[in-house]
């Protein structure tokens, strides 16, 4: 393979190759397809053994949690709500960053996403599985959970439609649905080619089957890239919505600290944050482990890292805001609730949400920190670490001193609580590595569309420019007139 | 389809001397003196008259100064993303952005005279029976909101002013260097003007109700800003292109992807607007309801009164354009998309409206005095932006993109 | 029989072969072969590309797909059955007062609408996109070539069907040949009790 080069720097005219690496696309398939069809290497093991053995630690601490019940939770009568509801705001976040690049990216025709999509809509797939399992189990009466879909019944029961834990059951459960039929049609094609490439029949027959027959007609690509784009119209706003949703859950209670009319935006910006750190962790592990560095390059990386820097402030905004905000309202609830946040017993879990959230992606505004792998390997781990606490500051810090102070008092999680958490990783690994090792981890059909021999229309002058005054009679000459492109 | 390039000229983009465009500042310069005389005079006439006066008067300038941070707001992201799409219509924006100064004069009645009859902060007397107010009166007093409004104009001007001058010296100069300067520049702006963007709302325009407050109220701001802007451009686009330049210039391209922002935008603001009323109705607290309560009920007499114009803003400024807005055809189709984008305009103006007045009215009312400072305002916007406009070429005739931007595709 | 999903006219006996595919080295080449291929008067033909090659409708003089009317349709149904469902269990089925609302509280089933319209239209757009594609079809004579197997890969193919009007054996493989493709072979058609072709 040859050299790694540097694409990070966008000339003024023209833009910088998206993958490097002199690929064409034959190699590319190559490239994309080889992990999938060569025997299970070692490393892959190293990642899917102990992932395998987190998702068991998962599975123990949930069924301790059936048979003996929420009391193995920190929880207690101020704090109501603890880790369960942090792990599903944190996980559905995680997920979004996989939508952003996949639709939202798309949109805005911002190609590089191509080599980056497929993995981080499986990871929005994953995430929002690990994300489903806690409103589930967090109920307590886990054999009644069906209660939050509306199945006629024989007690002629519904379920309560204008309550916000209904909504998350539609906005996750559709959000989850929409993605990962997104998810497969943008796969259909490169099942296509592994299924082409396949040697034995099982391969054939079960890549085969998912591919559908796939064959690269045109007339089957102009209804498919419109579907596409329509997919990716679609899931922009419901990825909006979905963490809308979800803050509304604390924002349409009148508890100082929850009930804030910026959740929703808010509470998205953070999602696609904590999401792009995730991709970020993943994509720098995969990248090395898959031999994709030209693929998955340096400018993809500070891209990402870029998006980072912009959603980190963002959420540095809302932060800022809020706190103006509780001042400014004079309600001396929303004053304590904030300046608890800040000062009192989880003033730690703030301040190490604001040192991860708002000062760890600060150094991306300099290139040379956007350009470092080490260092873009720890923010995004401590990013992620941030996000967790700042729905944990949200949670714990806004219930544990309520309107009663003789109720006061402070959530502490115990061994249960973080075994669910941790084990909800494995969960989160375990789906990732066998999407690595059986499915194609890049588009490859999509990535060949931004090689320069995709186009067309290569090499051909498209538009000529007469700077003005250099032709007395070019106008005579009677240019075309607008709407050409029309 | 015929192959071979498109020629494109640069002569015909730049405003011909004698033609309508060129006469525009005079005949729009003297419509705004007009009209601002007029409500000047009318504004003399009584006190109800003056307190009508400012506050029509602060929905023109809110109006046309959207427009023009919009425009700015535009500008900095086409750098910050390093798009090439919007070149051709970059100059327009970076114009109508240089209107800010102009607004920021306009703005002095409001902060020098107006005050009183505006802000209830502003009065003793119930500050001093207000105990809410005294506990805001370090950020709403009269020092701190002209130091402030004066540090936001700063701001939007110096950034106006820096990146319709660095596009304009490419012009002359084709330095590729001056697009990397604005490039790298272009993010901290961005932070600069949300956080100003954000505070002149809840200085100008939250604080018209000192009681009441909004987490989300800078986005609110900023959403029908960017709706504006995108409306005025396109109108100003179609506008010329119908005089005669732009030509093979502006295409279907480009009107589509200002056509997929304006709707994109449209859909936002919605989603802001419904986003802030739904989670203070939901939770129903009634230091927060009391803001909607006055929009939706208006007077024991006449409940409808303002509950109309709330409506009209829900299906006008969303519901209706919408639809409308969604089929590419008519994002492709020049006189649809005028209509598209003019109707945009005037819900954005009813929004400004509909914050301001309800602090005025209980019941909604209209006044002469709101057209007059209408036509005021917007006269001398015209102006500027018509003298701005005819200053060098329409487009930035050397920047490195422009050629990727006249060829550009839509997916 | 088998054959239904091609197409084909009734008297699909006549039809020794399906037709004639012929692979091109470049992106460019292809675009330029398919514009004389629609200009030269062809029907039942298609470009097969392993991705979609920026706007070759236009050189192949293809109509813009439909699907948007679909899933604007499904869409909306959606969203209006979930509207109607929020409103018929709070008004009539299960009417109960919660936080001092009234029963009909619209704002209230804005999220779940706006959701199940999404699920709808997206619903709409895939089945739709599969349907308007005859998709999944597992069967087709074009995997009876070898040659075709590059189409996932790196082959960009132009195939005309022999029932085409205008398909005249040699004739329409020295058309395309002449047009720059560097591979020209003739497809059998496929036997409808023959699997092998199965993919």
């Amino acid at each position: 393979m040859a050299q790694s080069q540097d694409n990070t720097h966008e000339p003024a005219a023209g833009r910088a190759p998206l993958i490097v690496g002199g690929y064409d696309f034959r190699s590319l398939t190559e490239a994309v397809a080889v992990p999938v069809e060569r025997k299970t290497p070692i490393g892959w093991w190293c990642f899917f053994l102990p992932s395998v053995a987190l998702l068991g630690l998962f599975g123990v601490s949930i069924g301790w949690l059936f048979w003996e019940g929420t009391g193995i939770w920190g929880l207690n009568n101020p704090v109501s709500w603890g880790f369960a509801i942090v792990n599903f705001v944190f996980w559905v976040g995680i997920g979004h960053a996989g939508t952003l690049i996949s639709a939202i990216l798309f949109l805005f025709r911002q190609k590089w996403r191509t080599s980056i999509n497929r993995a981080a809509e499986a990871m929005t797939i994953f995430a929002v599985m690990c994300a489903m399992v806690f409103p589930g189990i967090h109920v307590g009466r886990v054999w009644v959970a069906y209660w939050m879909f509306p199945l006629p019944n024989q007690m002629d029961m519904w379920p309560n439609f204008r309550s916000p834990l209904i909504w998350d059951v539609f906005a996750v459960s559709i959000y989850g649905t929409v993605s990962l039929m997104f998810w497969y049609v943008g796969l259909i094609p490169d099942l296509a080619t592994i299924r082409d490439r396949a040697k034995t029949r099982i391969r054939k027959l079960a890549y085969g089957a998912f591919a559908l027959g796939w064959r690269g007609s045109h007339r089957n690509w102009l209804h498919y890239e419109r579907a596409y784009l329509m997919l990716a119209g679609l899931a922009t706003p419901l990825v909006l919505s979905v963490h809308s949703v979800v803050s509304m859950d604390f924002a349409t209670a009148q508890l100082p600290g929850w009930h804030t009319t910026i959740f929703p935006p808010y509470f998205v910006a953070g999602a696609i944050f904590s999401g792009f750190a995730m991709v970020m962790t993943l994509m720098l592990i995969c990248r090395v482990l898959f031999r994709m560095e030209n693929i998955i390059t340096m400018r993809h990386l500070e891209n990402m890292a870029k998006i980072m820097l912009l959603t980190g402030c963002m959420v540095g905004y809302a932060y800022a805001i809020e706190m103006f905000i509780a001042w400014y309202s004079g309600n001396p609830y929303e004053q304590f609730a904030f300046a608890n946040r800040a000062l009192g017993p989880y003033a730690w879990a703030y301040w190490i949400m604001v040192s991860c959230n708002v000062i760890t992606p600060q150094l991306f505004w300099f290139k040379k920190m956007r350009n470092h792998i080490g260092w873009l390997f720890i923010s995004s781990i401590l990013i992620n670490i941030g996000m967790w606490f700042e729905r944990f500051v949200i949670v714990a810090s806004s219930l544990h001193r309520d309107f009663l102070p003789a109720s006061w008092d402070y959530y502490q999680a115990t061994f249960w609580d973080f075994a669910s958490l941790i084990g909800s990783f494995g969960l989160f690994f375990t789906m990732f590595c066998l999407f690595a090792r059986f499915l194609p981890m890049v588009a490859t059909a999509e990535v060949k569309t931004v090689l320069p021999e995709a186009d067309p229309h290569q090499g051909e002058e498209l538009v000529r420019v007469v700077p003005a005054g250099s032709d007395p009679d070019a106008l005579a000459q009677a240019a075309p007139a607008g709407g050409g492109g029309a | 389809m015929s192959h071979g390039p498109r020629i494109v000229h640069l002569d015909q983009l730049v405003i011909r001397p004698g033609s309508g465009w060129a006469r525009l500042p005079l005949i729009a310069a003297a419509v705004g003196v007009v009209f601002t005389v007029v409500s000047v005079v009318l504004a003399m006439g009584s006190e109800e008259n003056a307190k009508q006066f400012f506050h029509s008067w602060l929905v023109a300038v809110i109006f046309f100064l959207g427009i023009g941070l919009g425009c700015l707001f535009f500008v900095l992201i086409q750098h910050a993303a390093k798009a090439g799409w919007g070149v051709v219509v970059r100059r327009l924006a970076e114009n109508l952005a240089c209107t800010v100064p102009l607004l920021a004069v306009l703005f002095v009645p409001v902060a020098a005279l107006g005050m009183y009859d505006l802000f209830h902060w502003t009065h003793a007397d119930a500050v001093a029976h207000d105990r809410l107010l005294q506990g805001k009166q370090p950020w709403l007093n009269e020092s701190g909101f002209r130091i402030r409004a004066a540090v936001y104009f700063a701001v939007w001007t110096a950034l106006a002013l820096f990146f319709r001058n660095a596009s304009r010296r490419q012009d002359e100069s084709g330095d590729e260097a001056l697009s990397h300067r604005m490039a790298r520049f272009s993010p901290v702006a961005v932070a600069l003007f949300a956080v100003t963007l954000t505070f002149a709302g809840f200085d100008w325009l939250m604080s018209l109700e000192p009681h009441w407050y909004s987490t989300m109220f800078g986005v609110y701001f900023f959403a029908g800003t960017i709706v504006s802007a995108l409306a005025a451009l396109i109108v100003l686009t179609l506008l010329l292109e119908s005089a005669g330049y732009f030509r093979g210039v502006i295409t279907g391209e480009h009107l589509h992807d200002l056509g997929k922002l304006l709707f994109a935008f449209t859909v936002f603001w919605a989603y802001i607007a419904f986003s802030q009323f739904f989670l203070i109705w939901y939770a129903n607290i009634p230091e927060e309801t009391n803001w909607f309560l006055s929009r939706l009920h208006g007077t024991p007499e006449n409940p409808a009164s303002w509950r109309a114009a709330t409506m009209l803003l829900a299906i006008g400024h969303f519901a209706i354009p919408f639809f409308f807005l969604m089929p590419r055809t008519i994002k492709r189709n020049r006189r649809l998309l005028m209509v598209g984008a003019l109707w945009m305009l005037a819900m954005h103006l009813w929004d400004v409206f509909w914050l301001v007045m309800p602090n005025l009215h209980r019941e909604m009312t209209f006044s002469l005095l709101d057209v007059t400072s209408l036509l005021g305002v917007g006269g001398l916007f015209a102006a500027t932006a018509g003298r701005l406009l005819s200053r060098g070429s329409l487009v930035p005739s050397r920047d490195p993109r422009l050629v990727e931007s006249l060829a550009f595709e839509n997916i | 029989m088998g054959l239904m999903h091609l197409d084909v006219p009734e008297a699909s006996g006549g039809y020794s072969h399906y037709g004639v595919l012929a692979r091109f080295r470049t992106a460019k080449a292809l675009y330029r072969a398919c514009e004389a291929v629609r200009d030269a008067g062809y029907s039942k033909w298609d470009a097969l590309t392993p991705f979609p090659v920026h706007g070759l409708e236009k050189a192949m003089g293809l109509k813009p797909s439909r699907l948007p009317f679909l899933v604007l349709a499904t869409g909306l149904t959606g969203a209006g059955l979930g509207f109607g469902l929020q409103s018929w269990v709070h008004i009539m089925a299960y009417p109960l007062v919660i936080s001092g609302k009234p029963l009909f509280t619209w704002p209230a089933f804005v999220p779940v609408t706006f959701e199940l319209g999404v699920l709808g239209a997206a619903l709409g757009a895939v089945l739709g996109m599969f349907a308007l594609n005859k998709l999944p079809t597992y069967h087709h004579p074009l995997f009876r070539s070898e040659n075709f197997a590059r189409v996932t890969d790196d082959g960009l193919f132009i195939a005309i069907e022999s029932w085409d009007p205008k398909y005249d054996d040699q004739a329409t493989a020295d058309f395309l040949s002449g047009l720059g493709a560097v591979e020209v072979e003739r497809v059998p058609i496929e036997d409808p009790r023959d699997d092998e072709g199965a993919a």
